[in-house]
């Protein structure tokens, strides 16, 4: 067989003492470059990009991308013992990574994210091997029409993260949509609730934002606590338990696959298969009200969907030369700047260069988990610090992230204040979830409207007149209902009260 | 029988409620101040406006709903204690103060104290300790940031 | 306290400041210049300025730290770079003519004007050009026209932006051949222009020629026309818009630095100097040329002369483009 011949090949570069070794800094700098704030993924490739002048193209690329799918799992490491997200995919497993932290189960929540990424990413590079130039044809099809509707299944699967009141979820969901709004209109350049500040003109940035919820908001709560105890940690709950093993597998299965199919279609970003991943489990549960107080399927889920997505991304890129996301789109930069145009030319004109590329990213995912397993233990240590040096840690965190986005002081304004409305929330039992989806959907459903929009000449009939769209509609409907059918427990009570 | 804390719970609610109104009111006002439809589609104000308007009606019906409800006895929320209280300000107003002075007096000096001051709020009581983390958090991370990995943080009229 | 000690105070300060400045501009610079790029990391804009500032830091002693400030179309970055102060240790790229465009739309509300810039030096010129898929029924620049001319409204047509040099070029267009007409759809980028037009969901692009001359060359699309009068060294079989019969279709990208206005010659001059040496390097030469990005130097009078010849020219078309139905 062809293929599996050029992957032997491949193997035997990837394999070679030099790409080996780039490999491994790959993965240990984009850990690194996860974990650290104000340095996400694409800005860190960035930065890196000139080092790789020095480097041959093979063990420049192979780097590159290492450092790519390793930020995806740095990114966790933060989320779980701090509840601040490294880089904006990690933002779903606070949810209950953390809670899992305050448990003592910080090292489990981390292996098992470890595991997850590490199954995931591996089955999307056998998937690559085997199915990708069809597969990725038919991603192509995608079109702005279906990006709507995909983001409308999206939303619908909002109803699942409401938490106590399916109004409030709503009302919060329509917020985020609402806030993501602000800035300039992507498709007529006016500027939309700015109230004439200029760091508005982008919006309000959704790392800060987050950082605000999430991060600071977590303080606020912990100072509450009258008594802090320090967490205590034994290396024996290192280890998930045999329940928690079971429940996992199917999680860990499940996100896989949902994160490859979104990390297919170009354009849908690394947050929105966590979500979907996690809204998934959740629904699938016989005990939903576990996911956010620490169930362990709702780490295994999400971090499978982030590191076969990851990998899955790859995809476009490598057989059709169409980055998926911003930061594969810098990633495309280092193929070009190093005298190579990623695309279906690239496997024909330089097959060694791309398999071995292809076989790193086994050797990568493996390399990562033989990297961050043993760690684990080490990165829950952390907790076992005082609390007021991990807070402080924390907010310096927070404030060196907010800030490094744009070099704006007015970032961390934002994220003191959504520090403040994220305390408020959580102490009403305010549902946070759905406003950051609201906020990550927001302009993907404006702009793929409108766009799709000027591609009819404003006829509407555009969405059901294309097939793969109508499906998705129908499919967004059918989520609707499905949600609707199931009652969270304050509606039930008032309705079985009356 | 509901108690003071689940009373308290509920006016939480009611306010909040109120609160998203003010948000969901002025925007529908202030999105038809821009276009919604014209000869070139919808407009800018298109999405704000619907958006704005279902939210302000979830907002309503949510406010109802709490209002009519007796208060849950579930739900609780405990006033906080006034040492937490002036912790909680505390770590505001020192970050408001580290957000202000980020740019004018450089990533370092403001820092330095940020750091020291939050561990002192928090509770660290070893000066020892807290003058090495201050400094490992300032000026250790500013190299590490503005040198090696080239990731600008401010430098403030100082120099520093 | 006391009036003398008070006017003493004053003087002291005044005085402080002026050699304050003076120094400042001898040992210029002492301490790392920013320089601000109006895009996020990895597109070309950022690769050819981080090529440019790698070079250009070594003659210059300190390190260039390059800023990234994507957003809103580059206005952002603009903003920010006009509120500078102009001592040479902050200064940016603009983009013509997006720039241009961006002050121009009464809709943007852009609180800078083409006055609140100093130019220093251009660095690329990116022509424009019109491509299509491989397999397009369109051969040549007459046909796409033909079509258009016949079926108005229903070729849709892509841009990179909404007031980008793509669409004022696709406006020309329409000028020089009356009677033609395109579905416009602003798109987000090279990337999603590519990925639509390969995926089926728009017929015809408008871009530059530095985004899309690899595939050009490996014939996965085909290029129609590039917009200039001279043919592009990358894609010497490609006609130009001229040989094609539209000799006023021109249309291009520049991308070039500049600094906050008011910025003193001297700083001016020898950023010129240093920048230009940099540009001039064997090394940026190669890296550019490998991508297909075409460097022209303009300095000075010919860098003012063509910045309000592209604001000229943008005024008419986004005026047009206002106005312009569906």
């Amino acid at each position: 067989m062809d293929t599996l011949q050029h992957l032997m090949t491949g193997v035997t570069a990837a394999l070679s003492l030099q790409n080996l070794t780039f490999a491994l800094i790959g993965c240990v700098l984009g850990t690194l470059i996860g974990v650290l704030p104000g340095l996400g993924p694409a800005a860190g490739t960035a930065i890196l990009i000139p080092l790789t002048f020095k480097l041959d193209p093979t063990g420049a690329l192979i780097m590159l991308s290492a450092i790519y799918y390793g930020a995806m799992y740095g990114g966790t490491i933060t989320s779980v013992l701090i509840n601040v997200p490294g880089e904006a995919a990690s933002v779903v497993t606070c949810i209950d990574g953390y809670q899992m932290a305050k448990q003592g189960r910080g090292g489990t929540a981390l292996g098992i994210a470890a595991i997850g990424s590490f199954v995931g990413g591996i089955f999307a590079t056998i998937a690559l091997v085997v199915v990708a130039p069809p597969l990725a044809q038919v991603a192509l099809k995608f079109g702005p029409p279906e990006f709507f509707a995909l983001m409308l299944v999206g939303l619908c699967l909002i109803t699942g993260l409401g938490g106590r009141s399916l109004l409030a979820g709503l009302a919060m969901a329509v917020l985020g949509l609402l806030i993501a709004m602000i800035g300039i209109d992507p498709v007529r350049g006016a500027p939309r609730f700015t109230f004439g500040i200029p760091s508005l003109y982008d919006g309000l940035g959704f790392i800060p934002v987050v950082m605000g919820l999430f991060g600071v908001a977590e303080i606020l709560l912990a100072i509450q606590q009258p008594h802090r105890q320090v967490i205590k940690t034994n290396l024996a709950s290192l280890l998930p338990s045999r329940e928690e093993w079971r429940r996992s597998v199917g999680a860990i299965g499940r996100g896989t696959g949902i994160g490859f199919f979104l990390g297919l279609i170009p354009g849908v970003g690394a947050i929105i298969p966590t979500f979907v991943a996690y809204v998934f489990e959740k629904r699938l549960s016989k005990n939903p009200e576990r996911f956010g107080q620490g169930a362990i399927e709702g780490v295994a889920a999400p971090e499978s969907a982030n590191n076969a997505y990851a990998n899955a991304a790859m995809i476009p890129l490598l057989t059709l030369g169409i980055p998926s996301s911003p930061t594969i789109a810098v990633l495309m930069g280092a193929f070009i700047i190093n005298g190579l145009t990623p695309g279906p030319f690239l496997f024909q004109e330089r097959p060694d260069l791309v398999w071995a590329v292809i076989a790193s990213f086994f050797l990568g995912n493996i390399l990562l988990l033989v990297l961050n397993l043993p760690l684990v233990g080490l990165w829950a240590r952390i907790l076992h610090l005082p609390y007021s040096y991990v807070c402080t840690g924390t907010l310096t965190f927070c404030v060196i992230g907010a800030y490094s986005l744009q070099q704006n002081v007015f970032d961390i304004y934002v994220m003191i204040a959504c520090g403040v409305i994220g305390y408020g929330m959580r102490r009403i039992d305010m549902p946070i979830a759905p406003l950051v989806l609201g906020l990550i959907l927001g302009p993907f459903l404006e702009k793929s409207l409108r766009t799709s929009l000027e591609m009819s000449a404003g006829d509407f009939s555009i969405f059901f007149t294309r097939p793969l769209c109508l499906v998705l509609l129908v499919l967004a409907a059918v989520v609707l209902v499905a949600s609707a059918l199931r009652l969270p427990p304050r509606e039930l009570r008032e309705a079985s009260s009356n | 029988m509901p108690t003071a804390e689940s009373k308290a719970a509920k006016r939480g609610w009611q306010i909040a409620c109120l609160s998203l109104l003010a948000i969901f009111l002025p925007a529908l006002v202030t999105s038809l101040g821009y276009s919604l439809i014209d000869a070139l589609g919808p407009g800018p104000g298109f999405f704000p406006f619907w958006l704005s308007l279902i939210g302000a009606v979830l907002s309503a019906a949510m406010l109802a709903q709490a209002t009519v409800a007796k208060a849950d006895e579930e739900i609780a929320v405990s006033p906080p204690d006034r040492s937490v209280m002036l912790q909680a300000i505390g770590m505001l107003v020192a970050l408001i103060a580290a957000a202000a002075l980020f740019e004018p007096l450089g990533y370092r000096l403001t820092m330095l104290p940020f750091i020291a001051a939050m561990l002192v709020i928090l509770g660290a009581r070893s000066w020892l300790a807290i003058a090495l983390t201050a400094l490992a958090g300032s000026f250790g991370i500013f190299h590490v940031f503005y040198h090696w990995l080239k990731v600008p943080l401010p430098i403030g009229e100082f120099g520093l | 306290m006391p009036k003398l000690t008070k006017c003493l105070s004053v003087a002291a300060i005044v005085l402080a400041a002026l050699t304050g400045t003076a120094t400042a501009q001898q040992d210029f610079p002492n301490k790392p210049i920013q320089l601000m790029v109006a895009y996020p990391p990895g597109g070309s804009t950022d690769i050819a300025a981080r090529v440019v500032a790698s070079i250009a830091e070594k003659a210059l002693g300190q390190p260039i730290v390059i800023v990234n400030r994507g957003g809103a179309g580059g206005q952002i970055g603009w903003t920010e770079l006009a509120r500078q102060r102009p001592d040479g240790y902050y200064i940016g790229f603009i983009n013509l003519p997006a720039t241009n465009t961006v002050i121009l739309d009464p809709e943007r509300r852009a609180i800078f004007t083409e006055k609140d810039f100093t130019p220093i030096i251009n660095q690329v010129l990116d022509p424009g050009v019109i491509w299509v898929r491989a397999d397009s029924p369109y051969k040549t620049v007459q046909d796409l026209i033909d079509a258009a001319k016949k079926s108005p409204g229903t070729i849709r047509t892509a841009t990179t932006g909404i007031l980008s040099d793509d669409h004022l070029a696709i406006l020309m267009t329409e000028e020089a051949a009356p009677g033609a007409k395109f579905r416009i759809v602003h798109l987000d980028g090279g990337a999603t222009q590519f990925k639509e037009i390969m995926g089926g969901n728009v017929d015809v692009a408008f871009d530059n020629v530095g985004s899309i001359v690899k595939r050009v060359q490996s014939g996965e699309v085909r290029a129609l026309a590039v917009l200039d009068d001279v043919r592009s060294k990358f894609m010497p079989d490609v006609p130009t818009s001229k040989e094609a019969g539209y000799p006023t279709v021109i249309s291009n990208s520049t991308r070039g630095i500049a600094g906050p206005k008011g910025m003193p010659a001297p700083l001016v001059a020898k950023l010129q100097s240093v920048l230009k040496k940099a540009m001039e390097d064997p090394e940026h030469v190669k890296k550019l040329d490998d991508q297909g990005i075409a460097i022209k130097i303009m300095i000075g009078d010919e860098y003012e002369k063509y910045f309000a010849e592209t604001h000229a020219k943008a005024k008419k078309y986004t005026e047009w483009a206002k106005n312009r139905p569906m």
